[in-house]
């Protein structure tokens, strides 16, 4: 459902991705991990459209997003990591205006926002001004509208940021219906945690490169460690043992 | 040297970086918008020495007026910088983004105070400056001055600017203490708005034409003589008008020193009170600037009922975008309420027309008509390029910090390019057929010349839609905090320039079947082909002038959107 062939984009001199190589199958939630600077918005990004590869090719669903952005993206949804709206919109509004940009029938619209609304919780706020919400609501607003227009891949950034813990929750357990479903999600998170208890599969990117991708018993497989968890393997692929040590000072 | 910890080294850091980056590119952007400022400050060098070299040949009353013009022009430029610096010391005081960080750290109210005090002062006071740098040097060179005005004219304009600045923070303080200041920004931009509304309407009804007219000459000086300018003895813009006074018109210098003295005392004074009151009030004012109401949005079925109607024509993704457009307009007080001011241009422009006296002339009316006519198809295109810079450049900037929402969905970037560029021209066109129409109506000009002045003036509205949607494409600034900051820059100068050349270049090659329709006409003679091949040749001319004007900034708009790669 999504293929990375070959996927590099420099800045300048700097290479942020170098030379990516992967697919996802359909269904499949797959939690993208990486230090700070390693290349992971950067990639989102270039899936999302946002950014030009400076080589290689993006294919979702069979549509390269270089050659066929609109097709691509027609069966896309993105969730950024900011979530930067028209303040000056409702939210009900916000979502009418996105399910319009995807081309979703007029007559589908009112009940996909009722539908949406509802799952989201957002019942309270959906006609006030987006001015007024605070960055949880509008992340839940955006998470809803990215949904508005039922695609088949959801490419999303950090979903997490923001949310309080029953928001976190309600996430999850959408995102994993989701993906019972059908509909392939590409996640890039922070948490560990939540990519351990979440994810089918995990790839891991430092520096521009991917250093390892596979399901939890594979990683683990991978780096020898059968009882290991994956902040364990997390910080030895990346070469943050010592890491562990000073978190765990901190903790004393 | 400065400390790394001293609040003023982030902005120095910034500065250094940002010259440090701007290579060629940035040099080129200096060396354009130099020039343009140096035309500007130029322009008003001239327009004031030529005002004052007029008053100066009038015996008794000549440097009576040009006192009283300098004292006016004084007090505009005091309470013009008080009113920019509220604005500017609510968004430097309260709405910066360093205030969380700053704010939550052990910091020293005194410095924060100083460096937001000098930050103020720079950004409120120096196109006040630049404006009245020249005026003063016409007096100067009028007046035949020494060096020793120029240094005492810029050592007062120190404290000038000083006492203006703080009294302007001190209302901004008092005021974000009582009211959010989100909304009073808002409120304080619609006022600021409407007093130069005022100021201009004002202006036009005193008739300024009236003092090239010899009749009314006598009038206007006993009108501006008998009239009591609005300034007394403790207001400062008085006091640097006497100390200048006594250099330029030989004015009693008894009280110059104590007047400097005055000025100095003032502005230090003021300084430090506003400390003290800014020490005491800052925690509280800003914590009033952090809250927020629950925002509602107003809706009209009217409304939606219109929008639904004016989008018909355009595919559904379209009309989602104009849709969001159009509400956002009207649900934010910087955006609506430059209508006000759209309006005041329309009124004072067809009252123009109404009021000309065509009949005084010694040119035979008709063709004075037709001449007028014709110059009105360039006041017209550079009325639409005015508006066109506020209301369709920076329609794409617009879209701001959102604009990932249009980038990653299939809705193409050329595609809301023209849907900008669509609903622009319309507004645009409308206004132009409203400035065109009525003000021939009122000149009384013949049927062929209000169908080719309304269509001439069409064809360029087409043409500056394109530029202005183009540059603002080009160059766009999405993060903005006032909608009107945004064609105040590199961008909405250059398309400024280029709607200028291009507005000039359709009048300039549309003066040769202009001349050659009326002469025929007042000869009473047919047009010889020789003449009718001059004619096609210009009107080809425009055309392919039009035609890229229309395409080239589109086309560019476009192609710098798409490989735009940051927000």
């Amino acid at each position: 459902m999504i293929e990375l062939k070959n996927l590099t984009k420099n800045y300048g001199k700097l290479v942020a991705v170098d030379a990516l190589d992967l697919q996802v199958p359909a269904g499949e939630l797959f939690g993208f991990l990486g230090p700070n600077g390693a290349g992971k918005t950067t990639t989102i990004r270039m899936m999302a459209g946002l950014l030009k590869p400076t080589a290689g090719e993006i294919y979702i669903d069979g549509a390269s997003v270089l050659r066929e952005p609109e097709k691509a993206k027609q069966v896309c949804g993105f969730i950024p990591d900011r979530p930067f709206v028209y303040s000056k919109l409702t939210g009900r509004e916000f979502m009418r205006f996105c399910g319009g940009l995807y081309d979703v029938p007029p007559q589908e619209i009112e009940p996909a926002i009722e539908g949406l609304t509802k799952l989201f919780h957002m019942d309270d706020y959906a006609d006030e001004l987006i001015e007024s919400y605070s960055h949880g609501m509008k992340q839940r607003l955006v998470m809803a509208a990215a949904l508005i227009h039922r695609p088949r891949v959801i490419i999303v950034d950090e979903p997490m940021v923001g949310l309080d813990p029953r928001g976190a929750k309600l996430v999850k357990r959408i995102f994993r219906e989701l993906c019972d479903h059908g509909i392939t999600i590409f996640m890039s998170i922070h948490t560990l945690e939540v990519a351990e208890e979440m994810c089918d599969r995990i790839g891991i990117i430092q520096e521009g490169s991917l250093i390892a991708a596979g399901t939890m018993a594979e990683l683990k497989q991978q780096i020898g460690d059968s009882d290991g968890r994956l902040e364990s393997i997390f910080f030895k692929l990346t070469g943050d043992e010592d890491m562990q040590e000073v978190i765990s000072a901190l903790r004393l | 040297m400065l400390s790394h910890t001293s609040l003023f080294y982030p902005r120095l850091a910034q500065m250094v970086n940002r010259v440090r980056r701007g290579g060629r590119r940035g040099n080129t952007r200096a060396l354009i918008v130099g020039t343009v400022g140096l035309v500007f400050w130029a322009a008003i060098f001239t327009g004031f020495y030529r005002v004052l070299q007029y008053f100066n040949s009038v015996p008794v009353f000549g440097s009576v007026l040009a006192a009283k013009l300098l004292s006016m022009a004084l007090l505009t430029f005091f309470s013009i910088l008080i009113f920019s610096t509220v604005i500017a010391a609510i968004s430097s005081f309260f709405m910066s983004e360093e205030l969380q960080l700053l704010v939550a750290s052990p910091f020293d109210l005194d410095e924060l105070y100083f460096v937001k005090l000098c930050e103020t002062l720079l950004t409120s006071s120096w196109m006040v400056l630049l404006f009245s740098l020249p005026v003063f040097v016409a007096y100067g060179v009028v007046f035949e001055q020494t060096v020793v005005y120029y240094v005492v004219m810029i050592t007062c304009l120190v404290p000038f600017l000083l006492i203006a600045v703080v009294i302007g923070i001190a209302i901004a303080l008092c005021l974000v203490k009582n009211f959010p200041a989100q909304r009073l920004k808002d409120v304080l931009f619609l006022f600021t708005l409407f007093l130069i509304i005022g100021l201009y309407v004002l202006f036009r009804t005193l008739k300024p034409e009236r003092l090239v007219d010899p009749d009314a000459f006598f009038t206007v000086i006993d009108y501006l003589t008998s009239l009591e300018a609005p300034t007394s003895a403790y207001l400062p813009s008085q006091w640097l008008a006497d100390i200048l006074g006594v250099f330029l018109f030989g004015q009693n210098a008894s009280g110059l020193v104590f007047n400097l003295l005055l000025m100095w005392s003032t502005a230090a004074a003021l300084v430090f009170l506003l400390n003290l009151f800014f020490n005491r009030i800052f925690f509280v004012a800003w914590s009033k600037s952090q809250e927020s109401r629950p925002a509602r949005a107003t809706r009209f079925a009217l409304f939606d009922c219109l929008v639904g109607l004016l989008t018909k024509p355009f595919s559904a993704r379209m009309r989602v975008v104009i849709d969001k457009d159009f509400r956002t307009f009207f649900r934010d007080t910087a955006q609506w309420s430059q209508l006000f001011l759209l309006s005041a241009i329309i009124g004072i422009y067809l009252y123009n027309f109404r009021v000309l006296p065509l009949d005084k002339s010694p040119i035979p009316t008709e063709q004075l008509r037709t001449i007028f006519s014709f110059l009105n198809m360039g006041l017209a295109g550079f009325v639409i390029s005015a508006v066109a810079v506020r209301f369709a450049y920076p329609s794409i900037s617009l879209e701001g910090l959102s604009f990932w929402i249009i980038r990653s969905s299939p809705m193409g970037l050329r595609g809301l390019l023209w849907c900008k560029f669509w609903v622009n021209f319309v507004f645009l066109a409308l206004l132009s057929v409203i400035l065109t129409v009525c003000s021939n109506y009122f000149l009384r000009v013949e049927t062929y010349m209000m169908v080719l002045s309304t269509l001439t003036v069409l064809f360029m509205t087409f043409g500056l839609t394109s530029l202005s949607v183009g540059f603002g494409a080009m160059y766009p600034r999405f993060r903005y905090e006032n909608v009107a900051q945004i064609p105040n820059g590199f961008g909405g100068l250059m398309y400024m320039m280029s709607s200028v050349m291009f507005v000039g270049a359709i009048v300039v090659l549309e003066a040769l079947p202009v001349h050659l329709l009326v002469t025929s006409a007042f000869q009473n003679r047919a047009l010889s082909s020789m003449e009718w091949f001059g004619i096609g040749i210009s009107f080809a001319l425009i055309l392919l002038v039009g035609a890229i004007v229309s395409v080239v900034p589109m086309k560019a708009g476009l192609r710098r959107l798409e490989q735009m790669e940051t927000l």
